[in-house]
């Protein structure tokens, strides 16, 4: 009897149907009964299944027999988003191929491309599934079609299945067994093991994944991480079945975990290698990377009492995701908080929404930055991780800040509207390509913080929800930047800083001063909001003086109901930022973020 | 401060109609419900006294909704209850808020037989166009004829006034003004209208289909009435008060100073013992805790020195005349000159009071901000 092992990880835009193909597969295997069945097993996060997205890979195996054969099939679960590339490459890495799920109506979109050119880079094998055949607009045969122009894959090799009927699982699982490579089965060589995702278990400390390129990790066996350069007792293996099932070792070849008693996540890294102690260890794995941040933004309590609690809440969430940090920061307007770095805008959204759902604490958030690059006078390179560092004109030589380049997959009749988008928010054109009849792919360099600001939402709002954009860094480009402040009654609110082109911050600045504006309460005097680079005003509002109360009765039944009126106005008041004299809502530190054209 | 109140309020919560603009507790259409409101009340004014006696009222008001809208049995029935339960002082002053289509000449005589001394109608305008938009059943001329024939009977006449309705301008308020102080009144309330949650005009509002006036359209109305009435001979010794000499209201003035009172009804608010005890505003509510056993208070707050203290100023320098702190200070013994200092220092800076000795007032430009001098003379305590 042969034991046959298939590696592979399914790539597919948001929506186009992977969790659901995962769940029929393990049916299809007999991993799972249907009655096991939970909807969606490997999205095992509750805010992944609230937003019906996968954000941590997930590893499970499938074994079954036909015949004298038996099968072990890795299904490794990756996150779809950009800003989980990362994590995503190191799962490419542990597979020797690629189930590439393109939706039957929807059609290849910018993630399906930007996955599929990485499963390309890694050099695996590739089987194009179409999905949701069963659906009354499919159009499979385009989609098939699209496929071959954007990806080069065969549409006779086209699988087409609908993962919600299971229709064509069976004939996808063959094409598994006969198209996907078997792994190098090098048991005998030192040991050699891709940690390819990690998780933290409240009893057990942290799960380390991984796949094993050669030889043979056993129980009790003192390990080593070679780039982190710690050793450790493998306490416990196994795979997951998908639950955590134990077993005595994993060879080359093989997927699952190890528990090494690792009290903090912030010791597993991802990309990192496993061998063995001493001397005679094998050579690390390429292709590993420190996570970089390249979103910011500072939270703060809206209570300076809860600055604790934040603490205990940020460092409980960075437990279970070493790719977020933060460190305490103070501003004058905000009191005490922390600067937070996130490896992009759905990861910042993610961990905003579970600090909302697991801690009770009430958060003002400013306005996200990029990571800047300057050149000082005396040619020193400095990070900048918030708007507040910028030092003075006059000290900068040189102001960098991150590019991306971005695919935007767009039906034809949108094309110009993209564009037009895409030069406003300085983007160089560097390709475009039809993939069909009606379907165009853009591709453009653009700063990251033009993506950050709004260019998502822009491209969905201009393209009637059909534009998908996808994006990757390619590095650092001077560009006339600038900080643009914002001073209330003569006083700069340092929380509201931003970074922006110098060309845009007439309107920005306008925009913001009106939005503030609006967002201050009247007072008993005057309240002057203004925008400013440097000394130099270039926008003003004001915020006219209160002139009167409502002039109402008060009779004996409405002092009580005044009184507790007044005092919430008076608390409400206290949960107010003071600039100087001036009290500012919270919500008046978020005018920032969003715009208003004008 | 008197620990026996020598005022009350009763709550008549009946109406025939809500208005858009009304957020009391009221019922509008439910007839039925008027007799066992009147069991309701003989049980609540009889449990309140025996806990709290009463020795002698300055003051009775019976306000509303409508108490007019009861028919003149059940009327009857009220007036005596009190009566019976409540003795009045020589010289007391007993109100009853009236709706100008409730008034006949019968009514009139049955509620001045009873004792009544004062009458305070509500008729918001004169113009036809604004009472249709305040909607209130009653015609201008009627509102007039009806003040006429009230003073005749019940010579103390006092009415509201509402300013600053949608689309009202200054024309039109100073119409309803001048009016006003050619009839026989001789107390005249007025306030710019408001927009409560939980009525019709706020949602109105709220979707942009009743646009309020703009505030310096509001601030010269108010401040029109002011000039006007003070020439025709009214004092404006309340912000939103005023009356003829020897006429200011003394019901509500116990209010504003800070004296206790007893309060039957629904949503009714007392001060009695140091407690401020609001009853269950909804009719039903009230009826039926009633009608078990049980105590109609929704709510009950005790009310410490400090805050007895704190709310007498707040609430005092809502009348124009001031009101001297080291009053307040001997009533309630806290010391309250003392604690409000850097409260008055700011206020004073602000130009919002004058100070003159212990006394505060409000300044000409205080008066347009008498919210922000309450709020701020009543400080965050609990």
């Amino acid at each position: 009897m042969t034991k046959h092992l298939r590696n592979f990880c399914i790539i597919a835009h948001i929506d186009h149907g992977k969790s659901t193909l995962a769940d029929r597969l393990l049916e299809e295997t007999g991993t799972v009964s249907i009655r096991e069945m939970k909807e969606q097993l490997l999205d095992d996060l509750e805010l992944e299944r609230q937003r019906g997205i996968t954000i941590k890979a997930r590893a499970v195996v499938m074994k079954f027999r036909r015949g004298k054969d038996e099968y072990e099939l890795n299904l490794i679960d990756t996150p779809g988003h950009v800003d989980f590339q990362y994590e995503v490459s190191r799962a490419l890495a542990c597979c020797e191929g690629v189930l590439l799920l393109v939706d039957a109506f929807q059609g290849v979109e910018a993630q399906t491309v930007a996955n599929a050119y990485a499963a390309m880079e890694h050099d695996l094998h590739i089987i194009p599934v179409i999905n949701k055949i069963d659906l009354t607009h499919a159009r499979p045969d385009e989609v098939a079609e699209e496929m071959m122009n954007s990806l080069g894959t065969d549409p006779d090799d086209c699988v087409r299945v609908s993962a919600k009927t299971g229709q064509g699982v069976g004939k996808l699982v063959d094409a598994i067994i006969e198209h996907i490579p078997e792994p190098p089965r090098d048991t005998e060589a030192v040991l050699q093991a891709m940690v390819f995702d990690s998780n933290y278990d409240d009893y057990r400390g942290a799960i380390t994944y991984v796949r094993v390129m050669q030889g043979t990790v056993r129980k009790g066996q003192k390990i080593r991480f070679l780039r982190a350069d710690t050793t450790h007792d493998v306490v416990e293996l196994g795979q997951f079945t998908p639950h955590r099932t134990a077993c005595d070792e994993l060879s080359a070849g093989q997927v699952g975990y190890l528990i090494c008693n690792i009290k903090s996540l912030g010791d597993v890294h991802i990309g990192d290698t496993i061998s063995i102690p001493g001397d005679g260890a094998a050579e690390p794995l390429a292709g590993y990377s420190r996570p970089k941040r390249m979103v910011y933004c500072g939270l703060f309590p809206s209570d300076g009492q809860n600055f604790s609690d934040l603490r205990e809440a940020l460092e409980r969430l960075a437990v279970n995701d070493p790719s977020f940090e933060f460190e305490p920061e103070t501003s004058d307007a905000l009191g005490f908080g922390f600067r937070c770095g996130f490896l992009g805008l759905l990861h910042m959204e993610i961990v905003q929404q579970r600090l909302e759902n697991e801690s009770d604490i009430d958060l003002v958030q400013t306005a996200p930055n990029v990571t800047y690059e300057i050149v000082n006078k005396r040619g020193e390179t400095v990070e900048i991780h918030k708007p507040q560092d910028v030092p003075d004109p006059g000290d900068v030589e040189e102001f960098r800040q991150p590019i991306v380049r971005c695919n935007i997959i767009v039906p034809t009749d949108f094309i110009g509207a993209v564009m037009k988008l895409c030069q406003e928010r300085r983007g160089i054109q560097k390709s475009q390509e039809y993939l069909a009849a009606q379907r165009a792919m853009l591709t453009y360099d653009i700063p990251l913080a033009e993506v950050v600001y709004d260019l998502h939402d822009k491209i969905k709002s201009c393209t009637r929800g059909y534009g998908t954009l996808d994006y990757e860094i390619i590095g650092y480009e001077a560009a006339d930047l600038a900080r643009l402040d914002f001073l209330v009654n003569g006083k700069r609110v340092d929380a509201l800083s931003i970074v922006c082109n110098r060309a845009d911050a007439d309107r920005r600045g306008r925009a913001v001063a009106k939005k503030l504006k609006s967002e201050i309460d009247r007072h008993m005097f005057e309240v002057a909001v203004q925008a400013a680079i440097g000394s130099r005003v270039i926008a003003r509002e004001t915020v006219p003086a209160m002139r009167k109360n409502v002039t109402a009765k008060c009779y004996g039944g409405d002092i009580t109901r005044k009184r507790k009126l007044l005092q919430k106005q008076k608390e409400g008041k206290k949960r107010m930022k003071a600039i100087g004299n001036v009290e500012i809502s919270q919500k008046a530190f978020m005018a920032v973020l969003s715009e208003d054209d004008s | 401060m008197p620990s026996t109140p020598r005022s009350a309020y009763l709550h008549v919560p009946f109406c025939r109609h809500r208005c858009g603009y009304c957020n009391f507790s009221v019922v509008a259409d439910r007839d039925d419900l008027i007799d066992r409101f009147l069991n309701a009340i003989e049980i609540e004014i009889t449990q309140v006294l025996a806990q709290t006696p009463c020795q002698q009222l300055d003051t009775l008001f019976i306000g509303g909704g409508t108490p007019t809208h009861l028919n003149p049995d059940q009327l009857e029935r009220l007036l005596k209850t009190l009566r019976q339960h409540l003795p009045l002082a020589e010289n007391a002053e007993w109100s009853v808020e009236a709706n100008p289509e409730d008034i006949t000449s019968d009514k009139l005589h049955q509620l001045r037989d009873a004792g009544i001394n004062r009458i305070s109608l509500g008729v918001q305008s004169f113009d036809d166009q604004k009472l249709a938009v305040l909607q209130r059943s009653h015609s201008g001329p009627l509102a007039q004829q009806v003040i006429e024939a009230t003073a005749n009977v019940i010579p103390n006449v006092s009415i509201d006034l509402i300013f600053a309705a949608p689309n009202e301008d200054l024309q039109r308020w100073q119409s309803d003004l001048q009016t006003a102080v050619r009839l026989p009144i001789k107390h005249l309330s007025t306030y710019a209208l408001t927009f409560e949650k939980g009525t019709q005009f706020w949602n109105q509002r709220q979707r942009g289909t009743l646009l309020p006036v703009d505030e310096s359209a509001e601030i010269e109305m108010y401040d029109q009435s002011r000039q006007m009435l003070g020439e025709a001979g009214f004092d404006h010794y309340e912000i939103s008060n005023f009356a003829q000499p020897d006429h200011q209201c003394r019901h509500n003035m116990a209010y504003w100073l800070g004296n206790p009172w007893y309060a039957f009804g629904p949503g009714a608010a007392a001060f009695i013992d140091h407690h401020r005890n609001v009853n269950h505003r909804s009719t039903f509510t009230y009826l039926k805790r009633i009608e078990q056993g049980r105590s109609p208070i929704d709510e009950s707050e005790s009310i410490t020195a400090q805050q007895a203290a704190r709310e007498a100023a707040a609430f005092g320098a809502r009348l124009l005349q001031g009101i001297d702190l080291a009053d307040i200070e001997r009533a309630t013994g806290w010391p309250i000159i003392q604690e409000l200092q850097p409260t008055l220092d700011q206020l004073l800076e602000q130009a919002l009071i004058q100070i003159s000795n212990t006394s505060i007032c409000l300044t000409e430009r205080g008066i347009h901000f008498a919210d922000t001098v309450a709020s701020e003379l009543l400080g965050e305590t609990h």
